[in-house]
């Protein structure tokens, strides 16, 4: 119950702004176009390998439909905010968890970003786009499944960096060093088996591909839904250090101001 | 006449003295927080690095894009992530104009016994140290190698830190134009994102990658193309001639000249917030 609560506040918060959101979505959607033809211009004189010229362009347009769902929530679950207002000892007194509270709400942000942003961003480039769509309903659930599963990774991924500003004062930063990390290593731009080796290595053992690159897979029908046992496993291993996280916070906090 | 022409320079010499003040003082308050500072610098350095690893990651790996190297959409990288540094930490403020607009905050600004764009200028300043080591570092890779392969000459030294300066001329003009559409508009986020964020996002890899619309509207309307890529033409490929430098130089003075223009304009339209 206190879920759908919080959920349903933050969702109807955001739509008093719908107007600015949509112009926004533009702006987002020229990102986008901006990746793509970086891809269409490489693809002028060569092959794409399994992708294409035109599976890349629904690759990244995918992508970065899945930014507003995977990618773009709050910066620390506005932790930072708590601890410079001192409002971080209230909260981590309230009767619910810290981590459930802040993720109940961020999945209103989510429901709503997906409604508002990721749909029709998704409609406009499924419009101009030589657009890849699926055709079997099983494709359509694990993708919804897979962005999902990535939506929560990235509310941990939020909570955790939010956590750093009790020690750090401000965690902002960190909430951009993840996203660069993130576009690189996600596989958001470059597909994970294109990066050189190295990198390729990092990006296998780490969260990261299970937040842009395995949900277009999916989508794309390049990866079979067996690949979702990698997320659920990142999920649970991420919950793990997020409660873990909050047993160290409640021992650390400090108020701040006089 | 010449006493009031030699009072107005006196003023616009204490106006930037005044600035300087300001600036140092906003240096040594943001100092206050070293490991803040530290860290934050270290972050955009690694962020500016692994932005720019995306390009060269493509760039290994297929060789080319558009006949552009990877040295000379360097060179691009480079150029604008320098004068973007050095935009914002000469008016950081300027780009975070929305705040004092809904808040209400420009008031205290107006008070001020020095122009309301140097008040607004010299506050909250943000040194980019990470942007600026980064944005030299790609730069003195990319020359070099141009170099080895006898692209380019020393020549192309000054001639890029011209291009760097008239660039981030262009690109405060820019900005000054997007936050002074606040007087009118308030809340501006929106806004910037298309004129400063994609449109600079969009500069940083060549130009010719695009479709005509867009090239054009990177060219003619948000004239960010001017900051990197048409110098580009005449400082790496010489497929332009010298006028290129004038006239990107001309382009940022023009656009410089008339933010000023449409800042007074806006400015004497201001009405704070309250009820």
């Amino acid at each position: 119950m206190l879920f759908y609560v919080l959920a349903r506040k933050t969702y109807a918060r955001n739509l008093q702004y719908r107007g600015a959101h949509m112009l926004h979505n533009l702006a987002s959607a020229l990102f986008g176009f901006i990746y793509m033809s970086i891809w269409t211009a490489i693809a002028a004189d060569q092959t794409l390998g399994e992708y294409g010229a035109a599976g890349i362009v629904s690759y990244v347009a995918f992508n970065q439909c899945s930014l507003w769902v995977a990618a773009f929530l709050n910066h620390g679950l506005g932790i930072e905010q708590l601890v410079r207002t001192g409002g971080i000892a209230l909260e981590l007194m309230r009767p619910a968890h810290l981590f459930y509270q802040l993720m109940c709400k961020e999945w209103g942000q989510i429901a709503y970003q997906f409604v508002y942003k990721f749909v029709p961003i998704y409609a406009l480039y499924a419009i101009v786009l030589p657009m890849h769509i699926p055709s079997s309903l099983l494709v359509w659930t694990s993708t919804a499944l897979a962005l999902m599963l990535a939506a929560y990774m990235s509310i941990c991924l939020n909570y955790l960096i939010g956590a750093a500003a009790l020690w750090t004062t401000e965690s902002r930063w960190l909430y951009w060093a993840n996203y660069a990390l993130s576009m690189l290593l996600s596989g958001f731009l470059i597909p994970i088996e294109w990066l050189p080796k190295p990198l390729e290595a990092i990006a296998r053992y780490s969260f990261y591909p299970f937040l842009h690159y395995v949900p277009t897979r999916i989508y794309l029908g390049m990866e079979s839904a067996a690949t979702l046992v990698g997320s659920l496993l990142w999920a649970a291993a991420l919950t793990a250090v997020c409660l873990g996280v909050t047993g160290i916070m409640r021992r650390k906090v400090e108020v701040q101001g006089g | 006449m010449s006493k009031l022409q030699a009072t107005n320079g006196n003023d616009r010499n204490g106006s930037l003295r005044m600035y300087g003040l300001l600036f140092r003082a906003s240096v040594r308050s943001r100092m206050q927080y070293r490991f803040n500072f530290w860290f934050s610098t270290l972050m955009s350095a690694m962020i500016a690095i692994v932005e720019f690893l995306m390009l060269a990651v493509i760039l290994i790996k297929f060789g080319h894009i558009k006949g552009w190297t990877i040295a000379e959409a360097g060179w691009l990288y480079g150029v604008l992530t320098l004068s973007k540094a050095m935009y914002r930490t000469v008016a950081s403020d300027v780009h975070n104009i929305e705040s004092y607009l809904v808040s209400g905050d420009l008031d205290a600004l107006l008070l001020r016994p020095l122009p309301v764009l140097l008040a607004l200028m010299s506050r909250n300043v943000s040194i980019r140290f990470g942007e600026v080591i980064q944005g030299i570092g790609i730069l003195a890779f990319s020359m070099s190698a141009l170099m080895q392969e006898g692209r380019i000459g020393w020549l192309s030294v000054p001639l890029t830190l011209f291009v760097v300066l008239c660039g981030a001329v262009l690109l405060f003009s820019i900005g000054l134009l997007t936050a002074t559409a606040g007087f009118w508009l308030t809340r501006i986020g929106e806004l910037q994102n298309i004129t400063e964020d994609a449109a600079r996002t969009a500069a940083q890899y060549p130009l010719s990658i695009y479709p005509r619309w867009l090239r054009g509207l990177l060219i003619g309307v948000i004239p960010v193309g001017f900051a990197n890529f048409m110098p580009g033409l005449f400082v790496l490929r010489g497929e332009a001639g010298w006028w290129m430098l004038s006239l990107s130089a001309v382009v940022s003075a023009v656009l410089l000249a008339l933010a000023l223009v449409v800042w007074k304009v806006g400015i004497s339209r201001y009405q704070s917030t309250g009820s």
